[in-house]
């Protein structure tokens, strides 16, 4: 038995296919964001980059992305709380993940 | 009483000695609502960091952080790390070039996901993928292959230039899992290190210096030690310690009779 189906168990996701390797999107606050450029030094999957024209640049998700793994590194190090991950990286088949729940800062009790 | 005539020392016996000996010690109270203790703020505050400044550590402020390290727990106390610091940044890169090199090997025969759909060589690979995955799921985890693409292409680095990595090599034949006590170790170090405002990030792709005689050797990582970890340190660039939202986990409360799931 066990918590993953006998078909999960047997499917290896296709890491190339974005609907089986789902490397969630971060969301970019861009009327928060000074383009200071520090998020995209920070990202270890380095899939965010600036754009725009200068004196006004802003940051985004790059087109081809591709690994973000939600790891908040880039909400970390901004100034202006411009960015975050707010979903979990997941997998169909044998890496399907569990128990996961709600994003949430350190809370207090 | 067993047959021996031995006692294994009950809980009773134990707060009844405390009490005996006039040295009954207080119950720490925390309130509802406490402020958070320095140590669990180093460990809300700490990020991985991946881009350091060119100062290097003061060796002082390294032998705190070895120091450390050698309080932690581990297995029967059997202690199953060798730590080994390299600060030469000349070394550093040389190690980061082997990696490199490692990792292009790896890309090229195996991710198909840098090859033409479709063509004979994106076929074996991927076909290949799902063999070697059933085999060794936890390193051909879409993740770390991923990254090990970024490395192969420039976009990632290994050790992430920092001005001194610490390796944390195991002792293969230690109790139980030693690489338990290797992270625990580990951990040690990075959350000091974090209290006394440095930057960490831990390098698993260290691993593929065990594929090289010669930095094995210089690094005494020969049987029955290899290189489990490593843990790049520096000054991080920015500020990196505003707290960040992360997911909360199932987690299943046994209590009076019941079961409740929190998150
Ligand atoms: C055992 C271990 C090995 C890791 N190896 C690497 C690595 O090779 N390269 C890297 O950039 N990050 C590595 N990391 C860092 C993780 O990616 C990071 O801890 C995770 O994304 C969570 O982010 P945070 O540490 O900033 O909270 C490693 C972490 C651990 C615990
Ligand atoms: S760190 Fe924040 S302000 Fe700076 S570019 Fe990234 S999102 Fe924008
Ligand atoms: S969550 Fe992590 S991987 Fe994703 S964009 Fe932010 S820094 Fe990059």
């Amino acid at each position: 038995m066990g918590l993953l189906t006998s078909k999960e168990r047997r499917h290896f996701p296709d890491w190339d296919d974005p609907a089986q390797c789902m490397f969630q999107r971060v969301t970019i606050d861009l009327e928060k964001c000074d383009g200071c450029k520090l998020c995209t030094l920070a990202c270890p999957a380095n899939v965010l980059e600036q754009f725009g024209p200068k004196g006004a640049k802003k940051v985004r998700v790059k087109a081809d992305h591709r690994g973000c793994i939600s790891c908040n590194n880039c909400h970390a190090i901004c100034e202006n709380g411009a960015i975050r991950a707010t979903q979990s990286y997941d997998f169909v088949g044998f890496y399907r993940r569990f128990g996961l729940g709600e994003f949430s800062k350190p809370r207090v009790f | 009483m067993t047959e021996a005539g031995v006692r294994v020392p009950a809980l009773e016996d134990a707060e009844e000695a405390e009490k005996e000996a006039g040295r009954v010690s207080k119950i720490p109270v925390v309130p509802q609502g406490a402020p958070w203790t320095a140590v669990e703020r180093v460990m809300f505050e700490r990020r991985s960091i991946r881009k350091f400044r060119k100062t290097q550590v003061p060796a002082h402020v390294i032998r705190r952080l070895l120091e450390v390290a050698r309080f932690a727990p581990s297995q029967g106390n059997c202690q199953p790390w060798k730590l080994v610091v390299v600060r030469d940044a000349a070394m550093i890169q040389g190690m980061e070039d082997f990696c490199v090199g490692e990792c292009r090997k790896l890309t090229e025969s195996l991710d198909y996901a840098t090859m033409r759909k479709g063509s004979l060589k994106y076929r074996v690979a991927r076909a290949k993928t799902k063999v070697f995955g059933r085999l060794q799921p936890n390193m051909l985890h879409p993740v770390p292959i991923t990254a090990c693409t970024a490395i192969a292409q420039g976009r990632f680095a290994v050790f992430h230039h920092a001005p001194t990595v610490i390796l944390v090599l195991m002792d293969k034949r230690a109790i139980g899992v030693p690489a338990i006590d290797i992270g625990i170790c580990g951990t040690n170090i990075v959350l000091a290190a974090q209290s006394l405002g440095l930057g960490t990030c831990w390098v698993g792709f260290s691993k593929f210096l065990n594929e090289s005689k010669e930095w094995c050797a210089k690094f005494g990582a020969e049987d029955p030690f290899e290189i489990e970890e490593a843990i790049c340190v520096g000054y991080p660039v920015g500020d990196t310690t505003h707290l960040i939202p992360r997911e909360t986990h199932e987690t299943a409360w046994f209590e009076g009779g019941k079961r409740e799931l929190i998150y």
